[in-house]
């Protein structure tokens, strides 16, 4: 991991217009995205956690440049891309791939998988004819398929099949940077290891940064470095993963750790905290921390006072009224 | 609750097929188990392991144009289902057999308020009046602590968050006060705080109404969370069957010890920061169903098969302590740990 990041987002903001009335007038914004900062450096994970609603795929969708961003700055390998229209983004697409949740959405049915995973390396000029189907059959190998099935269609695969065929085509522009949205999510378990094993192995192999969007828990601490937790399209808190599980200090973060499940019968029961009623709706979030109307913790000035996203230790960022900077990393008291 | 003895459910030897252009699937290949009054089973596996067709086949939700159940019996309170009637399968189902299932909106009717819709099932299974019946509505949505209970009889389902709607089916599940719950998959589209909050509802009220739950999922730990006893399920077979404490203490299939190896874990100490441990695959692929299955259905992939494996299908024996598996070489997986 070198510190330099190749991937930098400065207070990223996405607003979807809600028209209505009439006159189908702008009447409102669902705030997606709303002022979010994270970097990546070269050979990490970054996961990207929370629940639906949270903006995290969108995050995914706009670094791709696949949405435009409302403001805020898109910095890739040392490159301003925040203003590229589509033609000029072009030639920075190599640099950043995708991976799907579900693949087979995305690939042709009537082209042998070879085709498919063989397109970018055409469309980039990168190689053609046999030059291609060489590059093609290595990339198969390297992701556990066998060369021959080149010749078979995206249907005659299983979903793991599907999501190594996801992964060699982003890989076969050698990318610096890959935005994976749920990538392992629709798998079963024995399949989900088999992909998250693989992602890692090329990751190291190739020192590839991973924009890792999943709202599972135990799949992101496993593959991540760092985490960001997301609430309605904010970043609530953001460290390594160790802290994160050993010593979270947002309560949204607690909330969640302990509504997860874990496979050990002894462990029943122990959920202490859980957060009561539903998520806000994202077009009309809370005012102040829009985590307040859910927060046990929560005080009058919480409900007013949006707080900002602060370094609070080394390393450990913390968006809380509650928990500020060099503040004690106690539990938190419920206010009378 | 009955205090009469015996299991409420017996299924027995089911065999649940479906026809396809590929040729016949056994969804189903030969599953039989017990849900006794008022425990919480689990039935666990991955996609097109049968879970979820061996809940229809229960509730005899079989596409009759595809699929049939080819053999086996199912027992409800001593009474045959196989061979009832559709009618008297309608009288049954909703009243003293209930289910809930994955996506609450498809099983919810857009164009009624939920009052209605809760009244409607009480109206048609207990013979009350419809004020009766909106009462019982209004009852059952603060037993699963819908706030302005009153307020939301008149609301539609699309009015509701994703979380409040398995509410309101699990409200809907529970007003005949059914002797058991079929929940398939119920909190697998819901957020994670939100599943914790639908998974702590079902087991307080199933521990107030006695009512037992067949609780269907992929997910290990929802199944250690929420039941008693646990049935593992692989290629139409159960492999393994197991109170939960001692499923998890000590798997002794090694399909499900595979399974329990290949999940990342969040209860277990936290690695050093940037370690990262590789996970335990299964190799290879579930089988095909079309095809018969000679021998063991996990023998291709598993690395204690031997020869008789590949041929003899294993029976199920009891390892000890009502704890069920299907496996040959189980002294050598024991003592592999």
């Amino acid at each position: 991991m070198t510190d330099a990041p190749v991937l930098q987002v400065d207070g990223l903001v996405k607003h979807f217009p809600i028209n209505g009335g009439l006159l189908q007038r702008q009447v409102g914004a669902v705030k997606a995205v709303d002022g979010v900062t994270f970097s990546i450096r070269r050979g990490e994970t970054l996961g990207l956690v929370g629940e639906s609603g949270c903006g995290k795929s969108t995050i995914g969708k706009v670094v791709l440049k696949l949405i435009e961003p409302t403001a805020g700055r898109i910095v890739l390998a040392g490159e301003d891309v925040t203003a590229l229209k589509p033609g000029a983004m072009w030639t920075h697409r190599r640099r950043i791939q995708t991976i799907f949740q579900d693949p087979y959405s995305s690939m042709n049915p009537r082209l042998p998988s070879g085709t498919i995973v063989g397109e970018p390396l055409e469309n980039f000029g990168i190689a053609r004819g046999a030059a291609r189907d060489d590059q093609v059959a290595q990339l198969f190998r390297r992701v556990g398929l066998r060369p021959e099935a080149m010749r078979k269609y995206a249907h005659e695969f299983s979903g793991g099949q599907r999501q190594r065929l996801g992964i060699a085509k982003a890989l076969s522009v050698n990318p610096d940077v890959i935005v994976a949205d749920e990538p392992v999510s629709a798998l079963d378990v024995s399949v989900q290891a088999q992909v998250l094993n693989l992602l890692i192995d090329l990751q190291e192999e190739y020192g590839l940064a991973y924009l890792f969007i999943s709202h599972d828990l135990a799949v992101m601490r496993h593959i991540s470095h760092r985490i960001a937790v997301m609430y309605l399209g904010r970043i609530v808190e953001l460290t390594d993963k160790r802290t994160l599980f050993t010593q979270p200090l947002h309560p949204y973060t607690e909330a969640l750790l302990s509504a997860a499940t874990a496979p050990d019968p002894k462990r029943r029961r122990q959920r202490k905290k859980i957060v009561q009623g539903d998520v806000p709706s994202p077009a009309k979030p809370p005012p102040g921390c829009h985590f307040h109307t859910r927060c046990l913790y929560a005080t009058a000035e919480c409900r007013v006072t949006a707080p900002p996203l602060l370094e609070v230790a080394p390393g450990h960022h913390v968006a809380c009224l509650r928990r500020p900077v060099g503040g004690d990393p106690g539990p938190l008291s419920i206010p009378g | 609750m009955s205090g009469a003895p015996g299991p409420i459910l017996e299924v027995r030897d089911l065999h649940t097929q479906f026809s396809t252009l590929d040729g016949v699937v056994r969804a189903v290949d030969g599953v039989s188990f017990d849900v006794a009054r008022g425990e919480t089973l689990g039935i666990v596996g991955e996609s097109g392991c049968g879970k979820s067709v061996t809940a229809m086949s229960i509730l005899r939700l079989i596409p009759r144009e595809t699929g049939r159940i080819a053999s086996g019996s199912i027992k409800f309170e001593g009474e045959e289902l196989t061979s009832l009637s559709e009618e008297e399968m309608k009288r049954l189902r909703g009243h003293r057999i209930s289910m809930i299932f994955q996506e609450p909106m498809t099983s919810l009717n857009p164009v009624l308020t939920v009052g209605t819709q809760i009244a409607e099932n009480v109206v048609r299974h207990l013979g009350v009046s419809w004020k009766q019946g909106r009462e019982r509505a209004f009852e059952m949505l603060d037993l699963v602590r819908i706030a302005d209970s009153r307020r939301r009889l008149d609301e539609y389902p699309h009015q509701l968050s994703g979380g409040m709607r398995q509410r309101v089916m699990i409200a809907m599940a529970l007003s005949c006060d059914p002797q058991v719950l079929i929940a398939d998959e119920p909190t697998t589209a819901l957020d994670v705080t939100i599943q914790a909050q639908i998974l702590d509802l079902m087991i307080e009220l199933k521990e107030k109404t006695g009512t037992a739950i067949v609780l269907i999922t992929h997910d290990l730990g929802v199944v250690a969370e929420t039941t008693e006893r646990v049935v593992v399920m692989y290629a139409g077979r159960k492999v393994e069957q197991a109170p939960v404490e001692a499923l998890f203490e000590e798997p002794l299939h090694p399909y499900t010890r595979g399974l329990m190896r290949a999940i990342p874990r969040l209860d277990v100490e936290a690695d050093a920061a940037g370690t990262r441990p590789r996970l335990q695959e299964i190799p290879g692929l579930v089988p095909i169903l079309t095809q018969p299955i000679v021998g063991c259905a996990f023998a291709p992939r598993c690395s204690f098969a031997t020869d008789r494996c590949r041929n003899e299908r294993p029976p199920l024996v009891d390892a000890g302590a009502g704890h069920l598996v299907a496996c040959w070489e189980v002294d050598r997986v024991r003592r592999a740990a």
